[in-house]
């Protein structure tokens, strides 16, 4: 083989191990770095959670904020207890114990957290002022949809249970997120 | 296709030369660069998941480990990359000092990678403890310790750990000098000891040869990366990664070993005895001190191998001492019985903690209370501190309460027998029996009903029988409960139980407890916080306290959980509970 020859299967063969080095380091790297993506990573209870006595969700009175909090949320490699998954509002709409409805303080156009405006007597959300009345429909600003109805139900001793939920944001129709 | 690389790379024009031409002897030093690199690549992956702090150290590198598609084998890469190095330093060293390149003007190189080879060393240390496992939190405290009783060493102590004890700052501070000082310190350092190293040339293998650097020297360099990338990956798969024992526990011992570049230090400080403090400060400034004189002590012109012997010998001999120490550390280990005992059970407990963290979460409190999240578990150690005493050990003096407790089988037996061992056969109402019968016909007659056991059941028909036990059984809100058999089951508790018992709410019984919701956890709850209630066992008849003040309520709710929990539980899964 002449030099130059040889030069150049050289060129290449150095190119060919460097480069598959290289891929062998990066791959098990990339996997590794990738693996959270389509995983449930933080895991949300399916279970209703409890709010308390429904008796206390009184017809007329302005709507109660009240904290979600999950007993155990699995969080990667953490369990944590007593986690704050969110806020829902909830005003009584009816006489049965469970006539009460549920929404998520989550504002369905960029997802701030939607407040109460005693003066209007509606909701307010401050980042977009989107407001939406005590119902949930939207009556102003830039929401495409009304605020999201969480699931309740009341167990037979009388407490409010409630099941969280997550609903995609910034779209008209409502979807689980 | 390379000079068109080339080209745009500006590199154009006359290639760099490598006088005396290529050779295997040069490659190490382009095999370091590649570790160090491919280091820093496994880091990044390992630091999207690390988390470094007290409680979540541990839990994060579990979950790399055991919760990821081949999270266990980047780790693994990253920790044997660290031997991997300075292995090939050492290689890289030893090639050095043969050829002679220390010798003048190349002392600054010699003495600039003497500097990076003690400061790979203290890197790999720095990442050590970062699992904040056993074997790495002991380690750490060990080498902390000897850090101390040098020069400066409590001032190093106080800064490194970040303060006086181990802790989150300890953790952040490691992970700070790991992750981010050392990293800029070596490549600087490093880069520097290329420059001046390629300024110098090498020291020519071949008199009147030169060749270009690229290809003749670099396919040489990529097939050394190449042999050192696959050696490095049949470790870690020969060796399925690497160890992650328990999470750090500060209460217990653990045989904790230094990573095995170190093991020549520790075998030295054993032999030491009591001058061990000196020995592990002065070895490696021995080692350190001769590799930076060197290049003074050795000035001859000479290069030959042969001019040289009396500073080649010193450094053979060092290095020869170093492996002796290091296999005399590894055949101690392995011919300790106990030792590997010990290591037996550490290897148990670092698997079931693993195992506790992959199915149950690591709790918010830390890693050390992994224990605690199986169900069960808490209520285990609020029990095993209060009452396994007087209802699980062999001395007890109350009935027996372990695993299928309250269960169908459970509710069989005490009805057929409450006054038996298992029962109220230890307790002040069999006990003192002989004194009741006694009293039956004296002026005492009227105490005696009061410490009288309950009888047995034994002359029930069985389907009678089957249905008290499927009516008791229902009471502990199992779900799988025969609603025939429980509704007939009614009938009899009416006939048979119903002079002594209860079976409505609140309501008191006769002489014997209430039963509703017996074995439920509201039931436990309410018993446990004060048994001498008139709906339980009344102030008279039980020797057992009130627990309503003695426990936090979190406590008693977790005794409750327990209780519950037993009626499901095997014997296996209690001693699960209790650990290897």
């Amino acid at each position: 083989m002449s030099d130059p020859d040889r030069r150049k299967f050289l060129s290449i063969a150095t190119c060919a191990i460097g480069g598959g080095v290289g891929l062998v380091s990066v791959a098990p790297v990339l996997r590794v770095i990738l693996d959270p993506a389509g995983k449930e990573t933080v895991t949300s209870p399916s279970a209703p959670l409890d709010l308390g006595p429904a008796a206390r969700f009184v017809a007329g009175e302005p709507p109660r904020r009240v904290e979600v909090i999950a007993p155990v949320v699995k969080d990667a490699w953490t369990a944590a207890r007593g986690v704050v998954l969110g806020a829902a509002w909830v005003t009584r709409i009816g006489p049965r114990p469970g006539d009460v409805d549920a929404r998520s303080a989550i504002c369905p156009h960029l997802g701030c957290g939607v407040g109460y405006d005693p003066a209007q007597n509606n909701y307010l959300c401050p980042c977009h002022d989107s407001r939406f009345a005590l119902s949930g429909d939207v009556l102003s600003g830039p929401s495409e949809r009304g605020l999201d109805a969480l699931p309740v139900s009341v167990s037979a001793d009388g407490r409010l249970l409630l099941t969280w939920e997550r609903y995609k944001i910034g779209q008209a129709t409502k979807e689980r997120a | 296709m390379t000079s068109w690389v080339r080209e745009r790379l500006g590199a154009a024009g006359a290639p760099a030369m490598l006088e005396g031409g290529p050779s295997f002897a040069y490659v190490f030093g382009s095999v370091l660069v590649f570790l160090l690199v491919f280091e820093g690549l496994t880091g990044i992956a390992l630091g999207m998941f690390y988390s470094p702090s007290t409680t979540d150290a541990w839990g994060s590198v579990a979950y790399l480990q055991d919760q990821t598609t081949w999270g266990w084998l980047v780790r693994g890469l990253h920790h044997h990359g660290g031997g991997a190095i300075v292995v090939v330093a050492g290689l890289h060293l030893v090639q050095t000092a043969v050829a002679g390149a220390y010798k003048k003007p190349r002392e600054l190189v010699w003495w600039l990678g003497v500097l990076l080879l003690v400061l790979v060393v203290v890197w790999a240390v720095t990442g050590y403890v970062l699992r904040w496992d056993q074997e790495g939190y002991w380690a750490n405290r060990v080498e902390l310790g000897i850090a101390a009783g040098g020069p400066f060493g409590a001032q190093i102590q106080q800064v490194a750990l970040g303060g006086n004890d181990h802790g989150n700052l300890s953790l952040t501070r490691f992970y700070g000098l790991h992750a981010l000082l050392f990293p800029v310190l070596v490549g600087a350092l490093g880069y520097l000891h290329v420059k001046v190293a390629r300024r110098h040339g090498t020291t020519p293998v071949r008199a009147n040869r030169t060749a270009p650097r690229f290809p003749d020297q670099a396919v040489r360099d990529a097939i050394a990366c190449a042999v050192a990338l696959a050696m490095l990956m049949g470790v870690v798969v020969a060796r399925e990664g690497v160890e992650l024992a328990a999470p750090a526990d500060p209460s217990q011992s653990y045989d904790a070993r230094p990573l095995w570049y170190f093991r020549w230090l520790f075998e030295l400080r054993e032999l030491a005895g009591s001058a061990e403090k000196l020995v592990a400060l002065a070895a490696p400034a021995i080692v350190g001190g001769f590799l930076v004189a060197l290049p003074l002590l050795d000035r001859g012109p000479s290069r030959r191998v042969r001019a040289r012997l009396p500073w080649l010998g010193g450094l053979a001999g060092l290095l020869a001492l170093i492996g002796a120490l290091t296999m005399m550390s590894f055949a101690r280990d392995a011919n300790d019985g106990e030792l590997a005992k010990r290591q037996e059970r550490a290897r148990a407990v670092a698997a079931r903690a693993r195992e506790l963290a992959k199915t149950h979460g690591v709790p918010s409190s830390g890693g050390q209370d992994v224990w605690l999240a199986a169900p069960g578990a808490r209520g285990r150690k609020v029990f095993a501190d209060n009452c396994r005493g007087c209802h699980e050990d062999v001395e007890r003096r109350a009935p027996l309460i372990t695993a299928g407790h309250g269960d169908r089988a459970w509710m069989r037996d005490f009805l057929s027998d409450p006054s038996g061992d298992k029962f109220w056969g230890r307790t002040q109402l069999v006990v003192s029996q002989p004194l009741a019968e006694a009293w039956k016909d004296s002026w005492l007659e009227f105490l005696a009903p009061e410490l009288s056991p309950m009888p047995a059941m034994n002359e029930l028909d069985p389907a009678d029988m089957d249905a008290v036990v499927e009516l008791m059984y229902a009471q502990t809100g199992a779900t799988d409960v025969d609603a025939a058999k429980r509704t007939a089951g009614v009938k009899v508790f009416g006939a048979v139980c119903s002079d002594c018992h209860e079976l409505a709410f609140e309501v008191v019984g006769q002489g014997g407890p209430n039963l509703v919701g017996l074995g439920s956890r509201a039931y436990y709850f309410d018993f446990v916080g004060n048994p001498k209630h008139p709906l339980y066992m009344g102030p008279d008849r039980s020797f057992m306290p009130r627990f309503d003040a003695e426990l936090s309520i979190e406590d008693r709710a977790a005794v409750a959980d327990y209780l519950v929990w037993l009626r499901t539980a095997t014997p296996q899964d209690l001693a699960a509970l209790d650990g290897p």
